[in-house]
């Protein structure tokens, strides 16, 4: 635990007060209480990230209120009121894009979770070999997400070598990335299979935490290897997985890339979830309202999970 | 210590690992070294002649320049630039509106890309800044600069005070001390979170290719993204595209080995 939870605290109780007094008579006084001058250092990100980050979710949000074509992007907008969300509602694959999105999320982040978990505990003792493999397999994870899956496009193709390998034991071909009934299950496992290695990082700093005493210990009594991993190192790294099942959470739901280079969001739909609608509503059918309303019920979801993360974190920097 | 003795479930799963890990590392490298005719005959053949003309081909291709141009001097700087002295005012001031900035910036790090794009979009083509290397350089360095600060600060959080205070009373000025004191002992925490900028902005794609309205301007994933969306794709070049833009990866995570091991998880979970 102690390693992944870095004492980030430390910084706030160490202000003002705990300041000599001569450098506390260099802060100018305003409002008859001291001014710490640092802060303005985050002026120029503040301000950078006001332009091009808040203000453009503003934006985004007009957007959705307002009918933009292409051929109306840089002129002035028509107002619509909740026409774009309507319309988006009364699509007919509206739902079946929420489904996916839900099932892409769900699949990522149950095999993310719990393979990240497995893949820890079978490295954690540092052999040679342990550290290898999580050396290569984190080499893989830091691969831009377009290799990954490219590759990974290309070995699930009807001729690619996983095809030809099920054909060679007397199966026959699956068509993983075209047919309706595997799409999105190949996205999205091949997403869960990138973030596995991160996954398996974070925990096993989690799990490296753990008294191999405490280990040492449940091994005298007996208890045998999936007991003492039940009993010893899952409450271990309970904490660092919460907020990992979060984040996860958040990657899932934001995956693009992936989706984007392995299936174009299809067949039809049936692999697109909510971020990747936005997309296409905007840039392939150019229709810049009715994307900005999709991306808005997507930054919503996030704007929640957000909320949480920052609680659970702000509680555990608590107890740290 | 646990006696160490073969355990035959962790082995075979470790085995299944580097199949699943390594064996598509291995496949694009061979894959790299085929002619297009080969890959289209067999996919799975080990036997092969190899050729280079792939690489060649890679090499010869402007978008290389521009990818390098593009992510690793231009966003990494700029990010980081931005970043650092927002790292530091968030780490050692106590005022009330840390928290809620905090807060900001790890919603603004989850927003999902795509919602940022379509405004973006839409703004930088006002300003004039769409197909120029300085738009996308903003708007990369803008989207990872949460992230940045959020990684940055703990690091800064590490520096023993006692160390600025005395350099405050020595009177150094609120820059000063930031600059000559905070910087050089965070230096650790700059070069790894440059290089996660690095590794992150190498493999943006979607801004890029919505950004950049000419291929030929595109950084190297944006074209291996368009390259693998398209019908019949050339395999060879496309993994070749992909050894290639994997050789920087390696070199920055080889070299920020040891400071990304520490350094990263810190700032995921934190």
């Amino acid at each position: 635990m102690s390693s992944s939870v870095p004492p980030v605290s430390a910084p706030r109780s160490t202000t003002a007060a705990g300041l000599s007094a001569p450098a506390r008579a260099r802060r100018g006084r305003r409002h008859g209480r001291t001014v710490d001058r640092r802060i303005a250092l985050a002026i120029p990100a503040g301000a950078l990230l006001l332009a091009l980050a808040v203000w453009p979710l503003v934006q985004l949000g007009s957007m959705s209120l307002h009918a933009v074509s292409a051929a109306t992007l840089n002129s002035t907008w028509d107002f619509v009121g909740t026409d774009n969300y309507t319309a988006m509602l009364r699509e007919p694959d509206f739902g079946q894009v929420v489904v996916n999105t839900l099932a892409f999320v769900l699949i990522v982040t149950v095999i993310g979770m719990v393979g990240g978990f497995m893949v820890a505990v079978a490295v954690l003792s540092s052999t040679r070999g342990g550290t290898f493999l999580l050396g290569l397999m984190v080499f893989v994870w830091a691969l831009p997400p377009v290799v990954n899956g490219s590759i990974w496009k290309f070995l699930l193709a009807d001729q690619g070598l996983v095809n030809q390998i099920l054909r060679a034991l007397g199966g026959q071909g699956l068509g993983f990335l075209y047919d309706s009934d595997f799409a999105l299950w190949s996205v999205a496992l091949v997403n869960a299979w990138a973030v596995v290695p991160f996954n398996a990082r974070v925990l096993r700093a989690a799990l490296l935490g753990v008294d191999t005493q405490v280990l040492e210990a449940a091994e005298l009594d007996g208890a045998r290897p999936w007991k003492r991993v039940w009993h010893v190192l899952m409450p271990a790294g309970r904490t660092a997985a919460t907020v990992l099942t979060i984040l996860t959470i958040v990657y899932a739901f934001r995956s693009f890339d992936f989706i984007y280079v392995m299936t174009s969001g299809g067949p039809g739909t049936a692999s697109t979830t909510l971020p990747f609608l936005a997309y296409s509503e905007a840039f392939l059918t150019l229709d810049y309202g009715r994307g900005a309303a999709t991306a808005l019920i997507a930054l919503a979801v996030v704007v929640v999970l957000a909320l949480i993360y920052s609680r659970d974190v702000r509680r555990t920097e608590g107890e740290a | 210590m646990i006696r160490r003795r073969r355990e035959p479930i962790a082995f075979s799963f470790r085995s299944v690992l580097y199949v699943l890990y390594g064996l598509p590392l291995l496949w694009i490298v061979l894959t790299s070294l085929k002619s297009q005719g080969e890959v289209l005959s067999s996919q799975a053949s080990i036997v092969f002649h190899p050729t280079l003309e792939a690489y060649r081909a890679a090499i010869a291709d402007s978008a290389l320049g521009a990818a390098v141009r593009q992510s690793a001097i231009g966003t990494t700087v700029m990010c980081l630039a931005f970043a650092t002295p927002a790292a530091y005012a968030l780490a050692r001031t106590r005022s009330a509106i840390v928290v809620p900035a905090l807060t900001l910036l790890v919603v603004l790090q989850m927003v999902p890309q795509t919602a940022n794009l379509i405004p973006l979009f839409w703004l930088l083509s006002k300003w004039g800044l769409l197909d120029t290397t300085f738009g996308l350089v903003l708007a990369d360095a803008t989207m990872f600069l949460p992230w940045a600060i959020l990684l940055l600060r703990p690091f800064f959080g590490q520096i023993p005070t006692a160390i600025e205070e005395a350099a405050r009373v020595d009177g150094a000025s609120t820059i000063r001390t930031f600059t000559s004191v905070a910087l050089p002992l965070a230096r650790n925490g700059m070069l790894t979170v440059s290089s996660v900028i690095f590794l992150v902005s190498w493999g943006e794609f979607l801004y890029g290719i919505t950004f950049m309205l000419s291929p030929e301007k595109y950084p190297l994933s944006s074209l291996i993204a368009v390259q693998a969306g398209a019908y019949g794709a050339d395999w060879p070049a496309m993994m070749a595209f992909a050894v290639v833009s994997a050789v920087p990866v390696l070199v920055v995570y080889v070299a920020s080995l040891r400071l990304l091991s520490s350094g990263l998880t810190m700032g995921a979970v934190k």
